[in-house]
C-alpha cells in the first residue's frame, strides 16, 4: 500500500466511527461532520493536483499521480453527494441513522482500494464497497429500493466469487499478490487464465453488457443522491479501476491480443446496446442508466487497445464521467424534487423556471456528447485516437457513431424535460435551493475548466503511465 | 512572444465584459423588472469610457494585444490605431444609447433576449473593429449575423417578419461566405493574415488579387447596405421594432461596412482607375436608386431605411474617389450619418410607441403634441438632407470636393440630384407626420418618455456640434484615421465653412426642393401624397410598380430560380431522407424496444444470463490458448 | 484416497442439502458441516491455519449467527410459500455435472499443478505474516467491521421504524 496517502482513507473511517455516538436527534452534528471531512479532504487534494499542475513538480510529494487523481475524484463525488444530502429530504421516512456513516465508511474504502497495491487488498475493499453500497440503495424505503438492493447482490456476488478464484489461481503461480511481483515476471497460461477471470469478475461489477442487467433496475430504484454516488463513483473505482490497473500491468509487458480483442468486442457491445436503448427510455433515472453502462463501454475499449494512449484515454474519460454522471443524476435528484415525477413524458418545459438545472444539465450532456471546448471532447477525441493508432478502425468508426446515438438521446432527455411550454400543473414550482446547486454548478464548472484549459492538464495524465 | 502591455489590456474590456454579461443576462429569469437595462446600460457605458480611454492613449504606435490560439502566433491580434479606437469609440457610444432607449420600446420580444443579443453584438461589432487579424474579425463579424436574424426573428410574430429574418439571414450569410472566400485568397496571396502585415506591402488587383477584392468589396457593400445588395433592410424595417433599426442598420452595420471598405480599398490594397469608377459609381447609382425608392413610401421606418441605403451611397462614393478630401468626407459622413439615421429611427420609435400606428398617412400634427421628438426630427432631417451648418452639410462638401476633384462630374451631378429629393422627401415626411392637421385618434397623444427623448436629444445634439464645431470630430477623429491607413492628408484644409461655389449649388439645391415639394403639395391636396407626381410619372410609374414587385431585387429574382431548382432537389432530398432518417430510426426504435425487453424485472432471468455469458467469455478464452 | 474420497463425498452432499433443504435451521447446520468438512481437507492439505481459521469463523462464529438470525425469524417462516423447482431436479444437474467435470477437469488440474511455484516450507511464522507484510489487512478488517455494522444498523432500524 502507498503509506503516504494512507490518511486520506483513515480520516472517514473515524468520523464514521465517531458519528454513532452522537444522540439521534443532533442530526445537523452528524451532517457537519461528514461535510467537513470530506471537504477538508477535497481542499487538501485540490491543493495538491494544482500545485502539480501548476509547478509540474511532483516528485517531492508523491510518486503516484493515478491514485491522486482517483482519490480527488473520489472526494470530489463523495462532497457533493454528501453536501446534497444534506439538503435533499423527500420523504419524511427516509432512513439517515446510518446513512453518513456508510458514505463515509464506503469513501475509505474506495479510498484503500486505489491505493493499494497488491490483488487481495483490492479484494476487501471491494468487498466491503459492495456491502455498504447494498444498503445505501435502500435508503429510502420504497419497495423499489430493496428489490434493487436485492438484484445488486444477486446479481454481482458471482463477481466476487470470480475475482476470489482468480487471485487464489494467481498465488499458486507467483505465492504473492502483489503488482510489482506480477508485472515483471513472465507470463504464462495460468496468470492469463486467472487476470481473465478477475477481469471478469470486474466488468461484471462494472455493469458492463453482457452483464448489465443488474444497473438500470440499481440506479432507477435507489434513493437519487444514492444513484449518483453509485454511477458516478462507486461502478468505477469497484469495477473499472481495476481494470485499468490489470491493463496497465500487461501493457507493460506488451501482452495479450486476443484478450484485447474479446475487451473490445465487449466494450462495444455496451456502447451500442447503452445508446441504443437509452433512445426510448421513459424514465429519466434509466436512460441515465443505460447511458453509464454506454459510457463505461467507451473506457473498455479505450482500455483494450492495450496502448499507453488508450490507457490515458481511459483514465481520462473515467475522470470525466465521474463528473457528467453526478451532474445529471443530481440535476435529476432537484428535479424530482421539485415536481415529484422523473417520467420524462409528464416533465415539460422546466427551463423557465429552473434555469441553472436546465443550463448544468446542458453543459453536462455536451460534454457526456463529446462538443468542444469541453473536456468530454478530449477524453473521447483520445479514445479514438487510440482504437484508431493501434489498428482497429472498425471501432474507432463504430465509436464516433454512437457518439451521434449519444447527443440523439441526450437532446431527446433535454427537449423532453426543460425546453417548451411550462404545463399548469408545474406552475409554482420553484428551482432547486441553491445549496442543492452548489455541488452541480462546482463540478459543471471542473468539467468546463478541464475541457477549455486541456493543454495544462494533459502532461500530468501522461505522468500516470510512469 | 508577448507584446502585451498593461494598457493593451484595455483591448479586452469592450469585447469580454459585454460578452459575459450577455450570458449572466440570460440566467436572470424574466422575473426581475429592470435589471437587465440596468446591467446593459452599466455595461455599455463601461465599454464607451474603455474607449475614449483608448483613443486618448493612441499616440503615434497603434497599440497591440496579441494572444496565441491553439498555436498560431497571431491569431487573435487586437490592434488600436486612430481609426479603430474612432469606431469603437462610435459603437460604443451607439451601444449606450440604444440600451437607454430601448427601455421602452414595447415589441421587442422576450426582452432578456434582446438583451443579450445587444451585449453580443456590441462584443462581436468591438471585436471586429478591434482585430488585425482578418480571421478573427471575420468571426467577429459573422457572428453578428446570426444576432441579427435572431433580433428580427423576435420582434414579432408572422409570416412576414420570418419571411424579412431569412432574407436578412441568407443576404447577409452569403456576403459572409464571399467575404470569406476573399479573406482566405488575401491570406494566400500574402502569406500572412494580419492586416498590418498586409498593408506594409500592399496588394494590388491583377488575378486572384481582383477576385478577393470583389469578394471583400460584396461583404463590405452587403453589411453596409448598397446597391445591390441592399434589400434586407426595408423588409426588416417593415417588421421590427425601432431600437434594432436604429441600433443596427443604422448605425452598428454601417460603421462597420464603410470600416472594412475603407481598410481593404486603402489600406490593404492600392487600387487602379478601374475600380475607383466602378466604386463611385456603385455609390451614385445607391443614391439615386433608393432615394428613388423613399420618395413613394408611406411607412415611416421603411422610408427612412430607404434613405439610410442612399446615405451608404455617399459614403461609398466618398471612399472610392481615392483621395484625401473624398476619404474624409466617406468617414466623416459615416459618422454624422450613424448620429443622425439613430436619432430619426428613434423618433420614429417615439411616434410608433405614442401613436400605435407607423403609417404617414394616418398620422399628422404631432408637432404639438409631442415637441422635443419633433424638433429633433427637425434637426436630424435637416442634417440628413445637407442643410448647412449641421454635419450632414459639412461631410457632404468634402465628399462633393473630393469627387469634383477626381474628375468623374457625372457622379457629382447624381450626388445633387440625391441631395435634391432627400430634402423633397424629408419636407414630405416631416409635413405629413408633425406638420398639417391631425386625425381625430391622435389628439392626446402624449411625449414619449425620458429614456428615449434622452437618447434622441443627445443625438440631435451631437448633429449640432459636429456641424458647427465641424473641426473637432475631423481633427481628432477623422484626420488621425486618415493618417494611420496612410493617406497622406498634405496641406489641405478639411474643415471650415467656405462660401465657395459648393455654397451655392446648395442654396440652388434648397430652393429646388422646397419647390418641388409645395407643388406637389398643391397638386394632390394632403401632405402624404406630396410626391405623386414623381410616382405617377409616365415612365417612373412603370419602373415604381415593377421595383414593388421585387424585379429589381436580387433577392427575389434569385428566389425565382432557386425555387425551380428546389423542387427537384425536394424530391430527391425526400429520397435520401427516407434512407438516412426514417429507416435507421425505424431500425433503432424496434432495436431499443427489444433490448428493453431483455430486461425481465426477474432477477432470475438476469442471473441466467449471466451464467450463461460467463461461461461464454470463459469458453473463448479457453479457446485461445494464451496467445 | 478412500479419505479423501470420503471427505469430498460429506462436501458436496452437505452443500447439496443446504440448499435444498425446506427449513432454514436444516441449512445452517449443512453449512457447518460443511467448514467442518473444508476445514479438514485443509489440514490434510497441510495448511495448518487456514483450517483453525476456517473452523473456528465458517464452523464457529458464521454458524452462530445464522441460528441466531434464524430463530428470530422463526414466527415468519411458516407464512412463505415457496415456488421450488421439482425436488429431482437439482440432484440430478449436480450429478450430470460431476460426470462432466469428472472427465474434463482432472487434466486441467493437473496442467495446473506444473505451474506451482510455491514453496510451504518458506512459510514465516503466524505473527509475522498478519503484522509484517500483511498489516493493512487490520484496516481492511476494521473498514470491513465498521461497513457490515453500520449496514446492519441502517436496514434494521428501519424495520423497527415500520413496525410502530
Amino acid at each position: 500500500m502507498a503509506i503516504d496517502l494512507i490518511s486520506y482513507s483513515l480520516v472517514p473511517l473515524f468520523a464514521a466511527l465517531i458519528i454513532p455516538f452522537i444522540p439521534r436527534k443532533h442530526r445537523r452534528i452528524t451532517e457537519i461532520i461528514a461535510n467537513i471531512t470530506l471537504l477538508s479532504g477535497i481542499i487538501n487534494l485540490g491543493y495538491v493536483i494544482i500545485y502539480y499542475l501548476v509547478l509540474n513538480d511532483y516528485t517531492s510529494y508523491t510518486s503516484d499521480a493515478f491514485t491522486t487523481l482517483m482519490l480527488f475524484t473520489i472526494y470530489l463525488v463523495g462532497m457533493a453527494i454528501t453536501f446534497f444530502s444534506t439538503y435533499y429530504e423527500v420523504e419524511k421516512d427516509t432512513n439517515f441513522s446510518s446513512y453518513y456513516s456508510l458514505i463515509l465508511v464506503s469513501v475509505s474504502a474506495m479510498c484503500s482500494l486505489v491505493m493499494s497495491r497488491d490483488f487481495f487488498t483490492l479484494y476487501i475493499f471491494m468487498e466491503a464497497l459492495s456491502v455498504c453500497s447494498f444498503a445505501l440503495i435502500t435508503s429510502d424505503s420504497k419497495t423499489f429500493s430493496i428489490e434493487a438492493a436485492i438484484k445488486y447482490f444477486f446479481l454481482t456476488f458471482p463477481a466476487s466469487v470470480l475475482i476470489i478464484f482468480g487471485i487464489s489461481l494467481l498465488m499458486i503461480n507467483y505465492g504473492t499478490f502483489d503488482f510489482d511481483t506480477i508485472k515483471f515476471t513472465s507470463m504464462n497460461f495460468l496468470t492469463f487464465v486467472s487476470l481473465s477471470f478477475i477481469i471478469l469478475g470486474f466488468l461484471i461489477k462494472a455493469g458492463i453488457v453482457p452483464f448489465h442487467f443488474w444497473t438500470p433496475d440499481v440506479y432507477e430504484g435507489s434513493y437519487s443522491p444514492v444513484s449518483a454516488y453509485m454511477a458516478g463513483i462507486v461502478t468505477k473505482v469497484g469495477g473499472i479501476y481495476a481494470i485499468i490497473k490489470i491493463v496497465m500491468l500487461l501493457s507493460s509487458y506488451g501482452f495479450g491480443s486476443n484478450l484485447s480483442k474479446l475487451l473490445l468486442f465487449t466494450g462495444f457491445l455496451s456502447v451500442f446496446v447503452g445508446a441504443i436503448a437509452a433512445t426510448v427510455q421513459k424514465n429519466m433515472k434509466r436512460m441515465l442508466a443505460y447511458s453509464s453502462i454506454s459510457q463505461m463501454g467507451y473506457i473498455i475499449l479505450a482500455a483494450a487497445t492495450f496502448s499507453p494512449i488508450g490507457i490515458i484515454a481511459a483514465v481520462f474519460h473515467l475522470i470525466n464521467h465521474a463528473t457528467f454522471k453526478t451532474v445529471l443524476f443530481l440535476n435529476s435528484a432537484c428535479v424530482e424534487k421539485s415536481t415529484g415525477t422523473t417520467n420524462m413524458d409528464e416533465l415539460k418545459g422546466l427551463e423557465h423556471r429552473m434555469p441553472w438545472t436546465s443550463w448544468t444539465s446542458i453543459i453536462a450532456l455536451f460534454s457526456t456528447a463529446g462538443l468542444p471546448p469541453l473536456s468530454g471532447f478530449w477524453s473521447k477525441l483520445l479514445i479514438i485516437l487510440a482504437l484508431w493508432q493501434s489498428g482497429h478502425i472498425f471501432y474507432a468508426v463504430a465509436a464516433l457513431i454512437a457518439s451521434v446515438f449519444t447527443l440523439a438521446y441526450f437532446t431527446i432527455m433535454q427537449k423532453k424535460v426543460f425546453f417548451g411550454k411550462l404545463p399548469e400543473k408545474f406552475n409554482d414550482i420553484k428551482e432547486a435551493k441553491y445549496q442543492l446547486l452548489i455541488p452541480v454548478v462546482v463540478i459543471s464548472l471542473i468539467i468546463i475548466f478541464t475541457g477549455v484549459f486541456f493543454n495544462r492538464v494533459f502532461p500530468y495524465f501522461e505522468r500516470i503511465l510512469s | 512572444m508577448n507584446t502585451n502591455t498593461n494598457i493593451s489590456n484595455l483591448i479586452l474590456i469592450p469585447i469580454l465584459i459585454p460578452f459575459i454579461s450577455a450570458f449572466l443576462i440570460l440566467l436572470i429569469s424574466e422575473k426581475t423588472k429592470y435589471l437587465k437595462e440596468v446591467l446593459s446600460i452599466a455595461v455599455a457605458l463601461l465599454c464607451f469610457i474603455a474607449s475614449i480611454t483608448l483613443l486618448r492613449l493612441v499616440g503615434e504606435n497603434p497599440i497591440i494585444y496579441q494572444i496565441p490560439w491553439l498555436g498560431y502566433r497571431e491569431m487573435m491580434a487586437f490592434r488600436v490605431d486612430h481609426l479603430s479606437a474612432f469606431l469603437l469609440f462610435a459603437v460604443s457610444m451607439f451601444s449606450t444609447l440604444i440600451s437607454i432607449y430601448a427601455i421602452s420600446v414595447k415589441n421587442k420580444g422576450y426582452s432578456k433576449i434582446f438583451y443579450f443579443l445587444l451585449l453580443l453584438t456590441q462584443s462581436a461589432a468591438a471585436g471586429s473593429v478591434l482585430s488585425d487579424n482578418l480571421i478573427a474579425m471575420l468571426f467577429f463579424w459573422e457572428s453578428m449575423v446570426v444576432f441579427l436574424y435572431v433580433y428580427i426573428y423576435i420582434s414579432g410574430e408572422g409570416y412576414a417578419v420570418r419571411k424579412a429574418a431569412l432574407k436578412t439571414f441568407l443576404i447577409n450569410g452569403i456576403s459572409d461566405i464571399a467575404m470569406m472566400i476573399g479573406i482566405v485568397i488575401v491570406g494566400y496571396i500574402s502569406d500572412t493574415y494580419l492586416m498590418s502585415s498586409i498593408s506594409s506591402n500592399k496588394l494590388i488587383l491583377s488575378g486572384w488579387g481582383t477576385i478577393a477584392y470583389i469578394m471583400l468589396l460584396i461583404g463590405a457593400l452587403t453589411k453596409a447596405g448598397a446597391f445591390p445588395f441592399h434589400t434586407w433592410i426595408p423588409d426588416a424595417a417593415l417588421n421590427s421594432n425601432a431600437a434594432f433599426m436604429a441600433y443596427i442598420p443604422a448605425a452598428i452595420d454601417k460603421l462597420l461596412g464603410i470600416y472594412f471598405l475603407a481598410r481593404i480599398s486603402i489600406y490593404l490594397y492600392s487600387l487602379n482607375t478601374t475600380m475607383q469608377v466602378i466604386l463611385m459609381a456603385i455609390g451614385a447609382i445607391t443614391i439615386l436608386v433608393a432615394v428613388m425608392m423613399a420618395l413613394v413610401q408611406s411607412d415611416y421606418k421603411r422610408l427612412l431605411s430607404y434613405h439610410a441605403v442612399s446615405q451608404t451611397g455617399y459614403m461609398i462614393l466618398g471612399i472610392g474617389t481615392l483621395n484625401p478630401i473624398g476619404i474624409a468626407g466617406g468617414l466623416f459622413h459615416m459618422i454624422n450619418h450613424a448620429s443622425y439615421k439613430s436619432c430619426l429611427f428613434m423618433t420614429s420609435g417615439a411616434v410608433e410607441r405614442e401613436t400605435g400606428t407607423n403609417d404617414i398617412s394616418k398620422l399628422g400634427g404631432l408637432f404639438s403634441r409631442m415637441p422635443v421628438t419633433a424638433i429633433c426630427f427637425i434637426v436630424a432631417a435637416a442634417s440628413i438632407s445637407g442643410i448647412a451648418p449641421f454635419n450632414g452639410f459639412f461631410s457632404k462638401e468634402l465628399v462633393y470636393k473630393g469627387t469634383l476633384a477626381s474628375g468623374w462630374t457625372l457622379f457629382f451631378y447624381a450626388a445633387e440630384l440625391g441631395s435634391i429629393l432627400t430634402l423633397a422627401s424629408f419636407l414630405k415626411l416631416g409635413h405629413s407626420v408633425f406638420f398639417g392637421s391631425c386625425p381625430e385618434n391622435l389628439k392626446d397623444t402624449k411625449e414619449a418618455p425620458y429614456s428615449m427623448i434622452i437618447p434622441m436629444i443627445l443625438l440631435a445634439a451631437i448633429c449640432i456640434v459636429f456641424g458647427f464645431g465641424a473641426d473637432i470630430p475631423v481633427s481628432k477623429f477623422i484626420e488621425p484615421s486618415l493618417s494611420s491607413l496612410g493617406v497622406v492628408v498634405g496641406n489641405i484644409e478639411l474643415a471650415g465653412f467656405h462660401t465657395d461655389s459648393l455654397f451655392i449649388i446648395f442654396l440652388v439645391v434648397v430652393i429646388i426642393a422646397v419647390t418641388n415639394h409645395i407643388i406637389g403639395f398643391r397638386l394632390s391636396g394632403k401632405a402624404y401624397k406630396s410626391s405623386d407626381h414623381i410616382h405617377h410619372a409616365p415612365v417612373l410609374k412603370e419602373t415604381y410598380a415593377m421595383a414593388d414587385k421585387g424585379y429589381f431585387d436580387i433577392y427575389e429574382i434569385s428566389r425565382y430560380i432557386f425555387a425551380y431548382f428546389a423542387g427537384i432537389m425536394f424530391k430527391v432530398d425526400r429520397f435520401f431522407d427516407k434512407l438516412i432518417d426514417d429507416i435507421p430510426s425505424a431500425i433503432t426504435r424496434w432495436a431499443s424496444e427489444q433490448l428493453s425487453r431483455l430486461q425481465s424485472a426477474s432477477y432470475r432471468v438476469s442471473m441466467f444470463f449471466i451464467f450463461l455469458f460467463i461461461a461464454i467469455y470463459l469458453l473463448y478464452l479457453g479457446g485461445i490458448k494464451w496467445q | 484416497m478412500i479419505f479423501y474420497l470420503l471427505i469430498y463425498f460429506i462436501i458436496v452432499v452437505a452443500a447439496a442439502m443446504a440448499i435444498m433443504s425446506k427449513k432454514l435451521l436444516n441449512s445452517a447446520v449443512m453449512l457447518a458441516l460443511l467448514s467442518i468438512g473444508i476445514s479438514i481437507l485443509l489440514f490434510a492439505y497441510n495448511a495448518p491455519w487456514a483450517a483453525v481459521f476456517e473452523l473456528s469463523v465458517c464452523a464457529g462464529l458464521i454458524t452462530v449467527l445464522f441460528i441466531s438470525a434464524v430463530s428470530l425469524v422463526k414466527n415468519d417462516e411458516d407464512a412463505l410459500k415457496e415456488k421450488r423447482v421439482k425436488y429431482t431436479v437439482f440432484p440430478l444437474m449436480l450429478v450430470g455435472f460431476a460426470v462432466i467435470a469428472s472427465i474434463f477437469v482432472p487434466e486441467y488440474f493437473a496442467n495446473l499443478f506444473q505451474f506451482a511455484s510455491f514453496n510451504p516450507s518458506n512459510n514465516p511464522p503466524l505473527g509475522d505474516m498478519i503484522w509484517l507484510y500483511r498489516g493493512f489487512d487490520i484496516i481492511g478488517q476494521i473498514t470491513l467491521l465498521a461497513a457490515s455494522i453500520f449496514v446492519i444498523k441502517h436496514i434494521f432500524t428501519k424495520e423497527t421504524k415500520n413496525e410502530h
